[in-house]
């Protein structure tokens, strides 16, 4: 894999390239980090231990860490929202006392309810969550195919 | 009932098992090479087969039985093992997809750089394969001893000696279309059943044996919720799937991560229909088999209520139905995990060969049949669940805390799955007499999961920031390929997706 700097002759080097190239091939980095020096600061900037090559790792660095951030707030978003919906609707049946004295099939509507009515909200959550990361997706492409 | 229809339907499947695993052989190995091929699978079959893998003996007869026995709460067994793959999506899926691992402890040591990460990991995941095949057999016991009669003992043994036999043969391997066309089975064998039994009944004939105000008292209802037993289940539930050992490798047959995250939606959707079933099954049980309801029996549910609902010979092949799918639970989740346990088994202790292999393919079988053996099953959702929240406790913070947080180091993570494990492992085996020494504590000891995935959080975090060799040199590299979508990094090039594991 790492003949594929001369394969991806484009016609200019793209700030992206090297940092993609990195993720495929780590053994070429030989590059030797501060391993030790305080890790929780060099954890929150990690552009300060690339050395010679910030220029372009930073800006692919940025935009590669603005994706993560914005891939989690998006799953917990949507964790929160499926556990504040599901625990609204269990609450929901159980405030209503005429549930439990309503039946359909012989079966209490309050059975019934929370038998089958927490699926289809585990399946709407998971789809519009697809869509959005997806579109999160995109939108670092975008920007890092508009260098 | 008839025995011969408990020996007829048994037989069928495990035979039909065996061939198919051999059969399976000579597919795979006249493929190429299973993960080239496995990259067109569409997000259906790969959905069906995750199903087909998941849904084991706690789903197929559990379910059923803990409604029948504790009511309302039961509920919420299916509804975790469904939302587990919500979790999936929103946090592991495509990044997990992307990281090009076949297992979790190669991802923890591509993560982390650390052998000792690794082997603390494959230890875990040994563990979690075995106890998740523990209910397996027990399922296995419980169906011999109540359709044929057979010693319990009998059909525990009889699944770990197909299982051993077929998986170190080389059969069963992670073959999707074998496994999707278990899932399908499984529908199909309580779908008939359920769907059957309702006209039978919806004619008040025979009449149910309880009124529906007597069947479903509000007591046992949806309005009487213990909440921190309700909360914690779901933290074992949602979490613990994000662990289990036989999931990740299907995720790898995905083409792309976002491929992957399809295919997980697809699962919710076929998980979602397959527990209205053993749901119905669980009513149905409450209005027409009361005298079911004790521990241990109340799993039988399943497997006895055609019978007395539908006499003659349709009852028995409604009968014949669900044993057959029953087996298939049993036979299909076991030899998925004995087939990611063994690779771990082989790969990291007896040097990655195929004999290796075969060894560890036995001792994967056996080791579940001893524990199956020595203990006696108080109900297969239950024991299912606890394994849950051990896998949640453990597996789960290093798996989330991986893909999402650069701070994360192997000492950190190590810390972190030992806390779980013997924090929840304490809790489970030793719960029993703790409670009865401090009677207050007993919710906290049997649903633990509610304090020791925190805790288990905590400590990686602390232990993590604390490391003051600092984070793995190539985890911006690793974090930059779990996560920036496959097409972007190569560009405009013919293999911009389905990308190979690295050498």
């Amino acid at each position: 894999m790492s003949d594929e700097r001369a394969d991806a002759a484009g016609p200019a080097p793209d700030p992206r390239e090297p940092a993609g190239e990195r993720a495929d091939a780590p053994p070429a980095r030989v590059r030797v980090t501060a391993r030790s020096a305080g890790s929780a600061a060099a954890s929150a900037r990690p552009a300060l231990i690339t050395g010679s090559d910030a220029p372009t790792s930073d800006i692919a660095g940025v935009y590669v860490r603005s994706l993560i951030r914005s891939q989690l707030r998006l799953g917990i978003v949507f964790a929160v929202g499926f556990a504040v919906a599901t625990a609204s609707f269990v609450m929901a049946i159980a405030v209503v006392p005429e549930l439990d004295a309503t039946f359909v099939l012989g079966v209490p509507l309050s059975w019934l309810l929370l038998g089958v009515g927490v699926y289809p909200l585990a399946i709407t959550v998971g789809g519009l969550y697809v869509r959005a990361a997806s579109r999160n997706e995109a939108r670092y492409r975008s920007l890092t195919e508009d260098e | 009932m008839n025995p011969a229809i408990g020996y007829a339907a048994i037989t069928v499947v495990a035979v039909a098992s065996a061939l198919i695993g051999f059969y399976g052989l000579r597919v795979s190995r006249t493929t190429s090479d299973f993960y080239v091929a496995s990259r067109t699978v569409r997000p259906w079959w790969n959905a069906s087969a995750i199903g087909g893998e998941y849904l084991s003996a706690a789903s197929f007869l559990g379910i059923a039985g803990l409604i029948l026995l504790t009511g309302s709460a039961a509920l919420w067994f299916p509804i975790g093992y469904t939302a587990g793959y919500l979790m999936l999506l929103l946090f592991v899926a495509a990044p997990l997809r992307r990281s090009g691992a076949y297992t979790i402890p190669d991802f923890t040591e591509a993560r982390l750089e650390s052998e000792w990460a690794r082997r603390v990991t494959s230890l875990l995941v040994i563990v979690i394969g075995w106890f998740y095949i523990v209910p397996q057999l027990q399922g296995a016991a419980l169906t011999v001893r109540i359709t044929t009669g057979l010693p319990a003992w009998a059909g525990s043994l009889a699944v770990a000696v197909i299982v051993a036999v077929v998986v170190a043969a080389g059969g069963m391997r992670s073959i999707t279309f074998v496994q999707a066309f278990q899932f399908w089975l499984k529908l199909t064998a309580l779908a008939v059943p359920v769907i059957a039994l309702l006209l039978v009944v919806n004619g008040g004939e025979p009449p149910a044996q309880l009124t529906p105000a007597e069947a479903f008292p509000p007591a046992a209802g949806p309005g009487d919720l213990d909440v921190y037993r309700t909360v914690s289940l779901m933290v074992a539930l949602l979490l613990g799937t994000l662990g289990l050992p036989h999931v990740l490798v299907r995720f790898y047959t995905n083409p792309d991560g976002v491929a992957a995250r399809r295919t997980t939606v697809i699962v919710l959707v076929l998980l979602s229909v397959f527990y209205l079933f053993p749901t119905a099954f669980g009513f149905l049980g409450r209005a027409f088999a009361p005298d079911l309801a004790a521990p241990g029996e109340s799993d039988a549910l399943v497997l006895l209520l055609p019978d007395r609902l539908v006499p003659g010979p349709l009852g028995e092949l409604l009968t014949a139905l669900v044993i057959a799918g029953a087996f298939a639970a049993f036979l299909s989740t076991s030899s998925g995990l004995v087939v990611s346990l063994a690779g771990v088994i082989s790969q990291d202790l007896l040097g990655g060969s195929v004999r290796g292999f075969r060894i560890a393919a036995v001792i994967s079988s056996f080791v579940p049949l001893v524990v199956a053996l020595a203990t006696e099953s108080t109900g297969l959702a239950g024991s299912v669940g606890l394994v849950f929240a051990f896998t949640a406790s453990t597996l789960c913070p290093v798996l989330i805390l991986g893909i999402w947080w650069r701070g994360l180091t192997a000492r950190g993570a190590i810390a972190g799955m030992a806390t779980g494990a013997v924090l929840s492992g304490s809790a489970i085996l030793g719960g029993a007499a703790l409670s009865a020494l401090l009677p207050g504590m007993r919710p906290f000891l049997e649903q633990p999961a509610a304090w020791t995935v925190p805790l288990a959080v905590l400590v990686t975090v602390l232990v993590s920031r604390g490391d003051r060799r600092g984070v793995p040199r190539g985890t911006d590299a690793f974090l930059m390929r779990l996560h920036v979508p496959e097409h972007t990094r190569h560009r405009a090039g013919p293999e911009t997706s389905g990308r190979m594991p690295r050498q």
